[in-house]
Protein backbone atom coordinates (compact mmCIF):
# COMPACT_ATOMS: atom_id res chain seq x y z
CA UNK A 1 0.00 0.00 0.00
CA UNK A 2 2.84 2.21 1.28
CA UNK A 3 6.25 1.83 -0.18
CA UNK A 4 9.63 3.77 1.00
CA UNK A 5 12.04 3.80 -1.12
CA UNK A 6 16.10 5.18 -0.33
CA UNK A 7 14.54 7.48 1.69
CA UNK A 8 16.71 10.15 3.00
CA UNK A 9 15.68 13.09 4.95
CA UNK A 10 17.59 16.63 6.71
CA UNK A 11 17.52 19.44 8.31
CA UNK A 12 19.55 22.15 6.77
CA UNK A 13 20.71 24.51 9.71
CA UNK A 14 24.07 26.87 9.56
CA UNK A 15 25.98 23.77 11.24
CA UNK A 16 26.16 20.31 10.90
CA UNK A 17 23.55 19.01 8.79
CA UNK A 18 23.64 15.39 9.82
CA UNK A 19 20.89 12.65 7.88
CA UNK A 20 18.22 12.10 10.54
CA UNK A 21 17.05 9.73 8.46
CA UNK A 22 19.70 7.36 6.21
CA UNK A 23 18.67 4.54 3.56
CA UNK A 24 15.09 3.91 4.88
CA UNK A 25 13.47 0.90 2.71
CA UNK A 26 10.42 -0.41 3.60
CA UNK A 27 6.94 -1.52 2.18
CA UNK A 28 3.63 -1.87 4.10
CA UNK A 29 1.29 -4.13 2.92
CA UNK A 30 -2.65 -3.80 2.95
CA UNK A 31 -4.07 -4.52 6.29
CA UNK A 32 -0.75 -4.67 8.15
CA UNK A 33 -0.84 -2.20 11.40
CA UNK A 34 2.36 -1.17 12.04
CA UNK A 35 3.97 0.52 15.10
CA UNK A 36 7.47 3.03 15.15
CA UNK A 37 9.43 2.89 18.07
CA UNK A 38 12.34 4.19 18.79
CA UNK A 39 13.85 6.76 21.23
CA UNK A 40 13.56 10.88 21.02
CA UNK A 41 14.71 12.41 18.11
CA UNK A 42 15.33 8.78 16.13
CA UNK A 43 12.96 10.13 13.49
CA UNK A 44 9.88 8.63 14.26
CA UNK A 45 7.71 11.87 13.74
CA UNK A 46 9.47 12.81 10.43
CA UNK A 47 9.38 9.84 8.47
CA UNK A 48 5.49 9.98 9.82
CA UNK A 49 5.66 13.74 8.56
CA UNK A 50 7.25 11.91 5.02
CA UNK A 51 4.32 9.35 4.73
CA UNK A 52 1.79 12.23 4.90
CA UNK A 53 3.37 14.29 2.53
CA UNK A 54 3.86 16.98 4.83
CA UNK A 55 7.32 17.30 4.12
CA UNK A 56 9.52 15.86 1.14
CA UNK A 57 11.93 13.82 1.19
CA UNK A 58 15.77 15.10 0.17
CA UNK A 59 16.42 11.79 -1.73
CA UNK A 60 14.21 8.93 -2.52
CA UNK A 61 10.47 8.54 -3.14
CA UNK A 62 7.55 7.14 -1.51
CA UNK A 63 4.81 5.98 -3.04
CA UNK A 64 1.29 6.21 -1.48
CA UNK A 65 -1.11 3.43 -3.37
CA UNK A 66 -4.30 4.47 -1.51
CA UNK A 67 -6.06 7.32 0.26
CA UNK A 68 -3.90 8.20 3.37
CA UNK A 69 -4.97 10.66 6.22
CA UNK A 70 -2.89 13.16 7.61
CA UNK A 71 -1.47 12.81 11.30
CA UNK A 72 -4.55 12.37 13.38
CA UNK A 73 -5.43 14.81 16.06
CA UNK A 74 -2.79 17.55 13.87
CA UNK A 75 -4.59 20.76 15.36
CA UNK A 76 -2.45 22.73 13.36
CA UNK A 77 -4.84 23.55 10.16
CA UNK A 78 -7.45 25.16 11.82
CA UNK A 79 -8.05 29.01 11.39
CA UNK A 80 -8.42 30.42 14.85
CA UNK A 81 -11.04 33.33 13.54
CA UNK A 82 -12.92 30.88 12.08
CA UNK A 83 -15.80 28.01 14.20
CA UNK A 84 -15.11 24.85 14.46
CA UNK A 85 -18.38 24.12 11.84
CA UNK A 86 -16.17 26.41 9.28
CA UNK A 87 -12.94 24.81 9.97
CA UNK A 88 -14.58 21.21 9.82
CA UNK A 89 -16.27 22.50 6.08
CA UNK A 90 -12.91 23.95 4.99
CA UNK A 91 -11.29 20.31 5.48
CA UNK A 92 -14.20 18.22 3.80
CA UNK A 93 -13.96 20.52 0.61
CA UNK A 94 -10.44 19.67 0.55
CA UNK A 95 -11.11 16.10 0.59
CA UNK A 96 -14.22 16.48 -1.55
CA UNK A 97 -16.86 15.67 0.84
CA UNK A 98 -18.85 18.39 -0.78
CA UNK A 99 -21.86 16.02 -1.11
CA UNK A 100 -21.39 14.08 2.00
CA UNK A 101 -20.84 17.23 3.86
CA UNK A 102 -23.83 17.38 6.52
CA UNK A 103 -22.64 13.49 7.09
CA UNK A 104 -19.06 14.34 8.32
CA UNK A 105 -20.18 17.45 10.01
CA UNK A 106 -22.63 15.33 12.04
CA UNK A 107 -19.76 12.92 12.74
CA UNK A 108 -17.13 15.33 13.74
CA UNK A 109 -19.82 17.41 15.95
CA UNK A 110 -21.07 14.05 17.62
CA UNK A 111 -17.27 12.80 18.44
CA UNK A 112 -15.89 15.96 19.73
CA UNK A 113 -18.64 16.03 21.66
CA UNK A 114 -17.82 19.84 22.33
CA UNK A 115 -21.25 21.25 22.65
CA UNK A 116 -21.91 25.29 21.71
CA UNK A 117 -18.31 25.82 21.00
CA UNK A 118 -18.40 23.77 18.09
CA UNK A 119 -19.96 27.44 16.22
CA UNK A 120 -17.62 29.28 18.11
CA UNK A 121 -13.79 30.95 16.94
CA UNK A 122 -11.19 27.69 17.02
CA UNK A 123 -9.08 30.72 19.12
CA UNK A 124 -11.54 30.53 21.86
CA UNK A 125 -11.02 26.71 21.99
CA UNK A 126 -8.56 24.95 25.31
CA UNK A 127 -6.21 22.53 23.77
CA UNK A 128 -7.84 19.54 24.76
CA UNK A 129 -10.78 20.81 22.62
CA UNK A 130 -9.09 21.66 20.05
CA UNK A 131 -7.41 18.20 20.64
CA UNK A 132 -10.84 16.53 19.92
CA UNK A 133 -12.25 18.79 17.49
CA UNK A 134 -8.95 17.67 15.33
CA UNK A 135 -9.52 14.18 16.05
CA UNK A 136 -13.06 13.61 15.16
CA UNK A 137 -11.95 15.55 12.39
CA UNK A 138 -9.26 13.21 11.18
CA UNK A 139 -11.84 9.82 11.59
CA UNK A 140 -14.22 11.62 10.04
CA UNK A 141 -13.13 10.50 6.11
CA UNK A 142 -12.75 6.78 5.52
CA UNK A 143 -8.84 6.81 4.45
CA UNK A 144 -7.29 3.57 3.67
CA UNK A 145 -4.30 4.29 6.03
CA UNK A 146 -4.06 6.48 9.52
CA UNK A 147 -1.18 7.92 10.19
CA UNK A 148 -0.95 8.58 14.27
CA UNK A 149 1.72 10.57 16.24
CA UNK A 150 0.75 9.93 19.87
CA UNK A 151 -2.66 11.32 18.75
CA UNK A 152 -4.13 9.08 21.82
CA UNK A 153 -1.68 10.61 24.36
CA UNK A 154 -4.07 13.93 24.56
CA UNK A 155 -7.16 15.12 26.52
CA UNK A 156 -8.88 14.09 29.30
CA UNK A 157 -9.13 10.43 30.38
CA UNK A 158 -12.73 9.92 29.35
CA UNK A 159 -11.15 11.35 25.63
CA UNK A 160 -8.49 8.99 25.64
CA UNK A 161 -10.93 6.21 26.56
CA UNK A 162 -12.62 7.32 23.38
CA UNK A 163 -9.85 7.94 20.79
CA UNK A 164 -8.25 4.16 22.16
CA UNK A 165 -11.74 2.98 21.12
CA UNK A 166 -12.62 4.57 18.17
CA UNK A 167 -8.80 3.58 16.96
CA UNK A 168 -9.78 -0.38 17.79
CA UNK A 169 -12.73 0.43 15.61
CA UNK A 170 -10.87 1.26 13.01
CA UNK A 171 -8.40 -1.66 13.05
CA UNK A 172 -9.35 -4.48 10.44
CA UNK A 173 -11.12 -1.89 7.98
CA UNK A 174 -8.20 0.63 7.54
CA UNK A 175 -4.39 0.22 7.70
CA UNK A 176 -2.88 2.21 10.57
CA UNK A 177 0.61 3.28 11.23
CA UNK A 178 1.27 4.66 15.52
CA UNK A 179 4.08 6.40 16.52
CA UNK A 180 3.54 5.81 20.44
CA UNK A 181 5.48 4.72 23.97
CA UNK A 182 2.79 3.38 25.12
CA UNK A 183 3.57 -0.47 24.81
CA UNK A 184 0.12 -1.47 25.53
CA UNK A 185 -1.42 0.31 22.49
CA UNK A 186 1.34 -0.71 20.06
CA UNK A 187 0.99 -4.20 21.47
CA UNK A 188 -2.86 -3.99 21.18
CA UNK A 189 -2.95 -2.66 17.43
CA UNK A 190 -0.04 -3.27 15.64
CA UNK A 191 0.87 -6.65 14.01
CA UNK A 192 4.60 -5.57 12.49
CA UNK A 193 7.14 -3.11 14.20
CA UNK A 194 9.11 -0.43 12.47
CA UNK A 195 12.66 0.08 15.02
CA UNK A 196 14.47 3.26 14.01
CA UNK A 197 17.93 4.01 15.68
CA UNK A 198 20.61 6.10 14.16
CA UNK A 199 18.88 7.12 11.33
CA UNK A 200 18.31 3.57 10.03
CA UNK A 201 15.15 1.56 10.72
CA UNK A 202 14.60 -1.74 11.06
CA UNK A 203 11.67 -4.01 10.12
CA UNK A 204 9.69 -6.81 12.02
CA UNK A 205 7.42 -8.88 11.38
CA UNK A 206 6.11 -8.74 14.99
CA UNK A 207 5.40 -5.93 17.10
CA UNK A 208 6.90 -8.00 19.89
CA UNK A 209 10.43 -8.05 18.40
CA UNK A 210 10.64 -4.67 17.60
CA UNK A 211 9.94 -3.51 21.26
CA UNK A 212 12.33 -6.16 22.47
CA UNK A 213 15.12 -4.60 19.85
CA UNK A 214 14.23 -0.88 21.51
CA UNK A 215 14.79 -2.39 25.12
CA UNK A 216 18.10 -4.08 24.41
CA UNK A 217 19.36 -1.10 22.47
CA UNK A 218 18.15 1.07 25.70
CA UNK A 219 20.24 -1.51 27.72
CA UNK A 220 23.10 -1.29 25.68
CA UNK A 221 23.77 2.44 25.79
CA UNK B 1 -16.76 9.40 3.83
CA UNK B 2 -15.60 6.78 1.79
CA UNK B 3 -14.78 6.97 -1.99
CA UNK B 4 -12.50 6.03 -5.04
CA UNK B 5 -9.14 8.13 -5.44
CA UNK B 6 -9.85 11.19 -7.21
CA UNK B 7 -8.33 12.52 -10.61
CA UNK B 8 -5.65 15.00 -9.86
CA UNK B 9 -7.92 17.83 -11.63
CA UNK B 10 -10.87 16.92 -9.05
CA UNK B 11 -8.47 17.71 -6.66
CA UNK B 12 -7.36 20.95 -7.56
CA UNK B 13 -10.52 22.11 -8.34
CA UNK B 14 -12.11 20.99 -4.66
CA UNK B 15 -9.08 22.43 -2.72
CA UNK B 16 -9.83 25.76 -5.12
CA UNK B 17 -13.05 25.60 -3.78
CA UNK B 18 -12.47 25.13 -0.67
CA UNK B 19 -9.64 28.00 -0.45
CA UNK B 20 -11.55 30.22 -2.43
CA UNK B 21 -14.50 29.81 0.46
CA UNK B 22 -12.31 30.40 3.31
CA UNK B 23 -10.55 33.08 1.69
CA UNK B 24 -13.87 34.61 1.01
CA UNK B 25 -15.33 34.36 4.91
CA UNK B 26 -11.85 35.43 6.53
CA UNK B 27 -11.32 38.17 4.08
CA UNK B 28 -15.01 40.02 4.46
CA UNK B 29 -16.23 38.75 8.01
CA UNK B 30 -12.77 39.41 9.89
CA UNK B 31 -13.21 42.57 12.17
CA UNK B 32 -16.59 44.26 13.09
CA UNK B 33 -15.95 46.58 9.57
CA UNK B 34 -14.16 44.67 7.09
CA UNK B 35 -16.90 45.53 4.58
CA UNK B 36 -16.75 48.99 5.74
CA UNK B 37 -13.55 49.46 5.03
CA UNK B 38 -12.93 48.29 1.94
CA UNK B 39 -15.30 50.83 0.59
CA UNK B 40 -14.05 53.74 3.00
CA UNK B 41 -10.44 52.91 2.34
CA UNK B 42 -10.46 54.74 -1.15
CA UNK B 43 -12.49 56.95 -0.83
CA UNK B 44 -10.80 58.41 2.45
CA UNK B 45 -7.66 58.33 0.13
CA UNK B 46 -9.52 60.14 -2.66
CA UNK B 47 -10.53 62.94 -0.18
CA UNK B 48 -7.49 63.11 1.64
CA UNK B 49 -5.52 63.99 -2.00
CA UNK B 50 -8.43 65.93 -3.29
CA UNK B 51 -7.45 68.00 0.32
CA UNK B 52 -3.61 67.80 -0.63
CA UNK B 53 -4.70 69.49 -3.83
CA UNK B 54 -6.45 72.45 -2.67
CA UNK B 55 -4.25 72.74 0.21
CA UNK B 56 -1.15 73.19 -2.24
CA UNK B 57 -2.85 74.82 -4.22
CA UNK B 58 -0.71 73.86 -7.50
CA UNK B 59 -3.36 72.68 -9.73
CA UNK B 60 -1.92 70.78 -12.21
CA UNK B 61 -4.62 70.15 -15.17
CA UNK B 62 -5.04 67.15 -16.46
CA UNK B 63 -5.93 66.62 -20.02
CA UNK B 64 -8.95 65.83 -21.14
CA UNK B 65 -10.32 64.36 -17.59
CA UNK B 66 -11.69 65.58 -14.15
CA UNK B 67 -8.95 65.54 -11.68
CA UNK B 68 -11.30 63.49 -8.93
CA UNK B 69 -12.62 60.68 -11.37
CA UNK B 70 -9.23 60.31 -12.82
CA UNK B 71 -7.80 60.54 -9.93
CA UNK B 72 -10.38 56.98 -8.69
CA UNK B 73 -9.36 55.23 -11.80
CA UNK B 74 -5.87 55.26 -11.28
CA UNK B 75 -6.18 54.78 -7.76
CA UNK B 76 -8.26 52.16 -8.01
CA UNK B 77 -6.02 50.21 -10.83
CA UNK B 78 -2.93 50.93 -8.92
CA UNK B 79 -5.20 49.49 -5.79
CA UNK B 80 -5.99 46.27 -7.72
CA UNK B 81 -2.07 45.67 -8.86
CA UNK B 82 -1.08 46.24 -5.23
CA UNK B 83 -3.63 44.34 -3.16
CA UNK B 84 -2.04 41.12 -5.89
CA UNK B 85 1.22 41.52 -5.24
CA UNK B 86 0.95 42.32 -1.19
CA UNK B 87 -2.01 39.80 -0.25
CA UNK B 88 0.00 36.75 -2.12
CA UNK B 89 2.81 37.29 -0.10
CA UNK B 90 0.48 37.19 2.91
CA UNK B 91 -1.47 34.27 1.53
CA UNK B 92 1.15 31.47 1.39
CA UNK B 93 1.93 32.45 5.36
CA UNK B 94 -1.60 32.91 6.80
CA UNK B 95 -2.61 29.10 5.63
CA UNK B 96 0.36 27.43 6.52
CA UNK B 97 -0.95 25.27 8.79
CA UNK B 98 -3.63 23.81 5.46
CA UNK B 99 0.20 22.68 3.65
CA UNK B 100 -0.31 19.83 6.45
CA UNK B 101 -3.26 18.20 3.86
CA UNK B 102 -0.77 16.79 1.30
CA UNK B 103 -3.65 18.02 -0.93
CA UNK B 104 -2.89 21.71 -0.41
CA UNK B 105 -0.16 23.50 -2.83
CA UNK B 106 1.42 26.90 -1.56
CA UNK B 107 -0.08 28.07 -4.89
CA UNK B 108 -3.54 27.12 -4.21
CA UNK B 109 -4.13 30.04 -1.41
CA UNK B 110 -2.60 32.18 -3.62
CA UNK B 111 -4.85 31.69 -6.95
CA UNK B 112 -7.80 31.74 -4.10
CA UNK B 113 -6.90 35.19 -2.59
CA UNK B 114 -6.34 36.90 -6.03
CA UNK B 115 -9.68 36.16 -7.17
CA UNK B 116 -10.91 37.00 -3.93
CA UNK B 117 -9.56 40.32 -4.19
CA UNK B 118 -10.27 40.54 -7.73
CA UNK B 119 -13.98 40.21 -7.73
CA UNK B 120 -13.81 42.50 -4.45
CA UNK B 121 -11.76 45.14 -5.53
CA UNK B 122 -13.86 45.06 -8.68
CA UNK B 123 -16.79 45.54 -6.44
CA UNK B 124 -15.66 48.12 -4.65
CA UNK B 125 -14.55 50.45 -8.14
CA UNK B 126 -18.37 49.92 -8.96
CA UNK B 127 -19.82 51.31 -6.09
CA UNK B 128 -17.27 54.21 -6.49
CA UNK B 129 -17.77 54.74 -9.96
CA UNK B 130 -21.89 54.83 -9.41
CA UNK B 131 -20.90 57.52 -6.29
CA UNK B 132 -18.72 59.84 -8.16
CA UNK B 133 -21.10 59.54 -11.25
CA UNK B 134 -24.30 60.23 -8.77
CA UNK B 135 -22.16 63.19 -7.56
CA UNK B 136 -21.94 64.59 -10.86
CA UNK B 137 -18.55 63.73 -11.72
CA UNK B 138 -17.87 62.50 -15.25
CA UNK B 139 -16.56 59.06 -14.82
CA UNK B 140 -18.43 56.30 -16.92
CA UNK B 141 -16.23 54.38 -18.92
CA UNK B 142 -16.22 55.84 -22.83
CA UNK B 143 -15.75 52.42 -23.76
CA UNK B 144 -16.72 50.00 -21.01
CA UNK B 145 -15.20 47.23 -22.81
CA UNK B 146 -11.98 48.11 -23.35
CA UNK B 147 -12.17 49.20 -19.20
CA UNK B 148 -13.12 45.70 -18.55
CA UNK B 149 -10.20 44.26 -20.26
CA UNK B 150 -8.05 46.64 -19.17
CA UNK B 151 -9.13 45.88 -15.70
CA UNK B 152 -8.64 42.32 -16.34
CA UNK B 153 -5.41 42.87 -17.68
CA UNK B 154 -4.36 44.65 -14.53
CA UNK B 155 -6.00 41.80 -12.51
CA UNK B 156 -3.76 39.57 -14.51
CA UNK B 157 -0.67 41.65 -13.53
CA UNK B 158 -1.11 41.40 -9.73
CA UNK B 159 -1.32 38.04 -10.33
CA UNK B 160 1.52 37.04 -12.00
CA UNK B 161 3.52 39.58 -9.34
CA UNK B 162 2.15 37.82 -6.61
CA UNK B 163 2.62 34.15 -7.98
CA UNK B 164 6.45 35.09 -7.92
CA UNK B 165 6.79 37.27 -5.21
CA UNK B 166 4.56 34.07 -3.02
CA UNK B 167 7.21 31.88 -3.35
CA UNK B 168 10.49 34.12 -3.00
CA UNK B 169 9.47 35.88 0.21
CA UNK B 170 8.86 32.94 1.91
CA UNK B 171 12.21 31.85 0.99
CA UNK B 172 14.41 34.65 1.26
CA UNK B 173 12.19 36.92 3.51
CA UNK B 174 14.37 40.27 3.23
CA UNK B 175 12.48 39.73 -0.37
CA UNK B 176 9.04 40.42 1.02
CA UNK B 177 10.18 43.08 3.26
CA UNK B 178 11.87 45.15 0.12
CA UNK B 179 8.95 44.40 -1.99
CA UNK B 180 6.66 46.13 0.99
CA UNK B 181 8.89 49.03 0.89
CA UNK B 182 8.87 49.53 -3.12
CA UNK B 183 5.42 49.73 -3.40
CA UNK B 184 5.23 53.21 -2.66
CA UNK B 185 8.24 54.57 -4.82
CA UNK B 186 5.86 52.46 -7.63
CA UNK B 187 2.65 54.13 -6.51
CA UNK B 188 4.62 57.85 -7.36
CA UNK B 189 6.54 56.64 -10.02
CA UNK B 190 2.84 55.07 -11.31
CA UNK B 191 1.38 58.51 -12.37
CA UNK B 192 -1.46 57.68 -10.11
CA UNK B 193 -1.26 61.37 -8.02
CA UNK B 194 0.88 62.97 -10.59
CA UNK B 195 -0.22 63.16 -14.17
CA UNK B 196 2.79 61.57 -15.66
CA UNK B 197 2.42 63.71 -19.27
CA UNK B 198 3.83 67.02 -17.18
CA UNK B 199 7.32 65.22 -16.76
CA UNK B 200 9.73 65.75 -19.66
CA UNK B 201 10.15 63.58 -22.14
CA UNK B 202 13.33 62.46 -21.24
CA UNK B 203 12.40 61.00 -18.14
CA UNK B 204 8.80 59.70 -19.71
CA UNK B 205 10.96 57.52 -21.46
CA UNK B 206 12.05 55.72 -18.21
CA UNK B 207 8.85 55.80 -16.50
CA UNK B 208 7.59 53.79 -19.40
CA UNK B 209 9.83 50.66 -18.41
CA UNK B 210 7.35 50.39 -15.53
CA UNK B 211 4.30 48.13 -16.55
CA UNK B 212 1.99 49.20 -13.82
CA UNK B 213 2.07 52.82 -16.29
CA UNK B 214 0.92 51.38 -19.12
CA UNK B 215 -1.77 49.49 -17.21
CA UNK B 216 -2.92 53.00 -15.54
CA UNK B 217 -2.96 54.90 -18.17
CA UNK B 218 -4.57 52.48 -20.76
CA UNK B 219 -7.46 52.29 -18.17
CA UNK B 220 -7.85 56.04 -18.29
CA UNK B 221 -7.52 55.83 -22.11
CA UNK B 222 -10.97 53.71 -21.55
CA UNK B 223 -12.65 55.33 -18.88
CA UNK B 224 -12.04 59.34 -20.73
CA UNK B 225 -12.31 60.10 -24.16
CA UNK B 226 -10.42 63.14 -24.59
CA UNK B 227 -7.91 62.11 -22.38
CA UNK B 228 -4.49 62.86 -23.94
CA UNK B 229 -1.74 59.89 -21.80
CA UNK B 230 1.55 59.57 -22.55
CA UNK B 231 3.09 58.79 -25.79
CA UNK B 232 4.08 55.09 -26.06
CA UNK B 233 1.06 53.44 -23.59
CA UNK B 234 0.89 50.28 -24.82
CA UNK B 235 -1.28 46.80 -24.42
CA UNK B 236 0.95 44.74 -25.56
CA UNK B 237 4.01 45.57 -23.27
CA UNK B 238 1.84 44.89 -20.40
CA UNK B 239 0.39 41.69 -21.80
CA UNK B 240 4.01 40.39 -22.15
CA UNK B 241 4.96 41.53 -18.29
CA UNK B 242 1.78 40.03 -17.02
CA UNK B 243 2.73 36.68 -19.09
CA UNK B 244 6.00 36.49 -18.37
CA UNK B 245 5.30 37.13 -14.59
CA UNK B 246 2.55 34.23 -14.22
CA UNK B 247 4.60 31.86 -15.82
CA UNK B 248 7.94 32.80 -13.77
CA UNK B 249 5.34 32.13 -10.78
CA UNK B 250 4.28 29.07 -11.67
CA UNK B 251 7.41 27.61 -12.64
CA UNK B 252 8.87 28.54 -9.31
CA UNK B 253 5.78 27.57 -7.65
CA UNK B 254 6.26 24.43 -8.92
CA UNK B 255 10.42 24.13 -8.74
CA UNK B 256 9.84 25.37 -5.01
CA UNK B 257 6.18 24.17 -3.80
CA UNK B 258 8.21 21.81 -1.46
CA UNK B 259 10.37 23.97 0.55
CA UNK B 260 7.58 26.86 0.51
CA UNK B 261 5.31 24.34 2.71
CA UNK B 262 8.10 22.51 4.77
CA UNK B 263 9.29 26.21 6.10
Amino acid sequence: MIEVRNVYKRYRTHRADDWVLRDINFAIPRGVNVGLVGRNGAGKSTLLRLIAGMDFADKGEIVRRCRVSWPIGLTGGFQGSMTGRQNVKCVARIHGNDRFMKAVIHRVEAFADIGKAFDQPVKTYSSGMRSRLAFGLSLAFDFDLYLSDEATAVGDKAFRAKATAAFRDKVGKAGLVIVSHSEGILKELCQAGLFLRDGHAYWFDSIDDAIAAYHESIKRS
Amino acid sequence: MSQAPRPPLQVTLDVWHAMFMREALARTMAGRFAWFWMIAEPVAFVVIMIGVREVLGRVRFVIGADFVPWLIVGLLGFFLFREGLLRSIGAVDANKGLFAYRQVKPVDPVIARNVVEGILKTVVFMVLIAGASLLGYEILPADPLAAMFIWFSIWVLGLGAGLVASVVAPLVPEIGRVLRMLILPLFLLSGVIIPLHALPHSIQHYLLYNPVVHALEALRLSFFSGYKSLAGVDMLYLWWWALAMVALGLALHLRFTMRVKAK
